[in-house]
């Protein structure tokens, strides 16, 4: 018996993206992958799904009944939404229950011992590793995340789980975890519609998949008769390689930056070196200090010690402001909130790190302003309708190419790119790697790429280097090494050159 | 490689065109049309209720009452206009109200008590709006204290002085050279006016063509973005909060000069007018968006739909109540504006790129 049967849904917003009758039947004990590009219409439809939007055409039923006379019928689909949407400043236990009168907490007064004594076993089951009594803000994003799929599955009377890309901020034994839930939660009858960007993910979650491509439902399948390339090919729509490397050739060029013994806040005695025109990776798992050590290198986190050299000359540890200056730009791994000015036009984002350029006397010339950031937009190949829409309703693709377009307008000596293709397309990311290897190629910058993907590291990077609890363990020559003794090196179990185990 | 994603390109225009199905969608995209043009869009409210203030009443488009009119909007637009600056920052200002008295008493005693040159005395109220200024943006960026409450404290202390100096009379014997800047009238429009109309290029120029005003608009979007792009965040903050008192002051010395007397009183209902106005004129109070000039047409509309009060007789009583009643009906008119272009029908569902 179908739970929920989609017909015909189409949505047309004011020049966005739009849905054009698209088809979608789920039964119970099943698990339901959606994927495509960024902008497809994937998280439109799973919102039309849960009620949150209104479809200008099509039904809706759900067990039979038309939903979208009786929206009632929407609380049978518990959808847990890609942003992080916790009350920060409530307890894990208040979060995961709210809102109350639909996890069946209802006896007035609510005493926060009886919460928190209901809440131990929604942890232990996701073993979010927090006290029921923690602030949502105070317990990591990997647990953020899980705790909002945790308040999911709390209401007694859902049918449909609807995940919206739930493992972007996850690590990997929490990833397995949630699987194992999810398994169950099938096992049970329950039905779940699974978004993700990571093919893998859905090959080894997934019953069945449809994909969506510019709003139109362009194929769907049982997981086993379809393989990865014929994914890929209906979501973007061509061929795309995925084992085609980007890796710059570059002649052996000068140093451009050496860090020497930094410690900071998480991690401690970190010494490399970059070179002009070469990629670097960074691997390691979510939370073992990549990101803090390039936010201390770029001046955002405090240094407790260690030295920097940029071009051969000592380069004060500081401010942001002052690294930007001598240039070395970091892109940040939250685009939302730290990339993007998210209601600025295209133009308005790009030009704000080039006013120098554009300016004469103190005063912006418009027409200069144009003219560059036209240039960087075909240079990066940036879509949109035009240069004067606001960010924000850009794809993600998008407005990361629009960020590393800002960051080299200003020619960077050193540019820090931190997980620049989480959430982003199959097709889009390898536009991404060939602009990034276009860049070093150029001979003028050195590039950082943290990432927690390796097998992108492999195919973009010179050399990787894998850092472990706040430690570099290894260093190794991309093209040379096996993912095997990368990732072996990654979780801490095997030393490669320099650096011992910290425990 | 090249072909299908033009292919791409053309499927999603085409969507966007697509014929309308019903009424609903129609008006989704005239809503739409006009937000393309946010002050466009005040300005085409600012026309209507004007077009249809004069058809009620034959006194509204009198050259008389115009010149009342633009004489109260050239204090409001003024604050209007700098508390629009801050929020765009992502602050705001409770205390302008409360630094144009203050500024505009120590003008009045300068002038009148210490027979300093009136012209100097005038220059010297200014540049104590713009020292009040910056003590509060010394406070909200040096301490990073909230400027809501900061400026809520503030304006205790600023009125606190003013009643210590002023004694709460007014400061009588004002000077006459400097009446012209506040009763004068040239080429017909009142001199105010024209001190606004400079404010307003200044602040647009600002705003627009110069790097500070950009730094304005990504502060307001996102201060840690703008703080990763190299903007000297605090700094910006500060100068924007002392620039706001500099015109606080300079509304209130112009009052001054315009009354002939340094009331305690000057600027004591401007605060709300200048956060309404900014509002109305699609200036989000979450930062980031709209633009000054966006802010003084907030401001007109407020002055007019007063003025048009007065006109119709509405009993004194009322007028507070309904000036009110038609501020609060404006915000509301614009944010079921918004959601209907969004095209989300629940708060918050809406906006999906």
């Amino acid at each position: 018996m179908t739970i929920l049967e989609a017909t015909q849904i189409t949505k047309a917003f004011p020049s966005v993206v739009a849905l054009d009758a698209v088809n979608v039947a789920f039964e119970p004990g099943r698990v339901y992958g959606i994927v495509g590009e960024n902008g497809a219409g994937k998280s439109t439809l799973v919102k039309i799904l849960d009620g949150v939007l209104q479809p200008d055409k099509g039904t809706i039923l759900i067990e039979g009944e038309d939903a979208l006379a009786h929206p009632r019928l929407f609380e049978r689909i518990s959808y847990v939404p890609q942003e992080l949407l916790l009350f920060r400043h409530m307890t894990v236990a208040e979060n995961l229950f709210m809102p109350f009168w639909k996890s069946g907490v209802q006896n007035v007064p609510i005493l926060q011992e009886r919460l928190f004594a209901e809440a131990i076993p929604w942890l232990e089951r996701f073993q979010i590793d927090a006290a029921p009594s923690t602030l949502a803000k105070d317990i990591s994003v990997s647990n953020q995340q899980l705790l909002q799929i945790a308040r999911g599955i709390v209401s007694k009377q859902y049918r449909i789980l609807i995940l919206d890309e739930p493992t972007t901020s996850l690590t990997a034994a929490s990833v397995s975890r949630l699987f194992e839930v999810i398994r169950q939660l099938r096992g049970e009858g329950r039905s779940i519609i699974f978004i993700s960007h990571k093919l893998d993910e859905i090959f080894d979650l997934c019953d069945e998949v449809s994909v969506l491509r510019n709003g139109v439902k362009v194929g769907d399948s049982k997981m086993g008769d379809v393989d990865r390339r014929w994914m890929i090919r209906q979501m973007s729509g061509r061929d795309i390689d995925e084992r085609h490397v980007f890796r710059p050739r570059t002649r052996r060029r000068d140093v451009v930056m050496e860090v020497e013994g930094l410690s900071g806040p998480g991690f401690r005695d970190i010494s490399f070196t970059l070179r002009r025109g070469e990629i670097l990776g960074f691997a390691g798992l979510v939370g073992a200090g990549r990101s803090e050590i390039m936010q201390t290198v770029f001046g955002r986190l405090h240094a407790k010690g260690g030295e920097v050299r940029l071009n051969g000359r000592p380069f004060k540890l500081s401010d942001p402001r002052r690294s930007v200056r001598e240039g070395l730009i970091y892109l940040p791994e939250e685009r939302r909130q730290e990339g993007i000015l998210p209601f600025l036009s295209v133009r308005h984002n790009i030009s704000i790190a080039v006013l120098r350029q554009i300016t004469n006397r103190g005063v912006i010339s418009i027409r200069r302003e144009r003219a560059l950031v036209q240039q960087i937009a075909d240079a990066f190949d940036i879509r949109t309708p035009s240069l004067d829409r606001a960010i924000m309703f850009l794809s993600g693709g998008n407005q990361q190419k629009a960020i590393i377009g800002r960051a080299m307008a200003s020619s960077p000596k050193v540019l820090i790119l931190d997980e620049p293709t989480k959430g982003i397309d199959v097709g889009t990311k390898a536009d991404l790697y060939g602009l990034m290897r276009d860049l070093a190629e150029g001979g003028q910058t050195g590039i950082i790429f943290i990432s927690s993907d390796l097998d992108e590291l492999l195919r973009c990077a010179n050399r990787v280097i894998t850092v472990y609890n706040g430690r570099i363990v290894g260093e190794f020559d991309a093209e040379a090494s096996s993912k095997t003794e990368i990732v072996a090196s990654m979780i801490g179990e095997r030393m490669a050159g320099k650096g011992e185990m910290l425990q | 490689m090249r072909a299908p994603t033009r292919g791409a390109k053309d499927a999603r225009t085409k969507a966007t065109v697509r014929p309308a199905g019903s009424i609903a969608s129609t008006v989704v995209r005239l809503v739409n049309l006009i937000r393309g043009a946010r002050t466009g869009g005040v300005f085409l409210a600012l026309v209507l209720i004007m077009a249809v203030a004069s058809v009620a009443s034959p006194y509204f488009l009198s050259p008389f009452n115009m010149q009342s009119v633009i004489r109260s909007l050239a204090f409001t637009g003024m604050i209007a206009m700098a508390q629009a600056g801050l929020l765009i920052l992502g602050e705001l200002d409770l205390s302008v109200g409360a630094v144009a008295g203050l500024s505009g008493v120590l003008g009045g005693v300068l002038m009148v008590w210490l027979h300093v040159d009136p012209f100097i005395s005038f220059a010297l109220g200014l540049l104590s709006g713009a020292f009040f200024g910056l003590v509060n943006g010394l406070l909200v960026t040096g301490l990073e204290l909230n400027a809501l409450v900061v400026t809520i404290g503030m304006t205790g202390v600023y009125l606190g002085m003013n009643l210590v100096i002023s004694r709460g009379a007014a400061i009588i014997g004002i000077p006459s050279q400097i009446y012209f800047l506040g009763q004068g009238v040239v080429l017909g429009i009142p001199m105010p006016f024209v001190i606004m109309l400079l404010v307003l290029v200044v602040v647009v120029f600002i705003a627009r063509y110069t790097p500070f005003g950009r730094y304005m608009y990504a502060i307001g979007n996102s201060r840690e973005a703008a703080h990763i792009l190299g903007v000297p965040v605090n700094l910006v903050r500060m100068l924007t909060f002392m620039g706001v008192g500099l015109v606080a002051a300079l509304a209130g010395m112009v009052m001054v000069a315009r009354l002939g007397t340094a009331q305690p009183s000057i600027g004591e209902t401007w605060v709300l007018d200048s956060i309404a106005a900014s509002v109305i004129g699609g200036v989000a109070l979450t930062g980031g968006v709209g633009s000054p000039a966006g802010a003084l047409l907030g401001a007109a509309i407020i002055n007019i739909v007063q003025d048009i009060i007065v006109l119709f007789g509405v009993s004194p009583y009322y007028q507070t109540a309904v000036s009110g009643m038609i501020v609060v009906g404006a915000i509301s008119l614009d944010a079921i504006s918004r959601r209907v272009a969004r095209g989300g029908n629940r708060p918050g569902g809406g906006q999906q790129a």
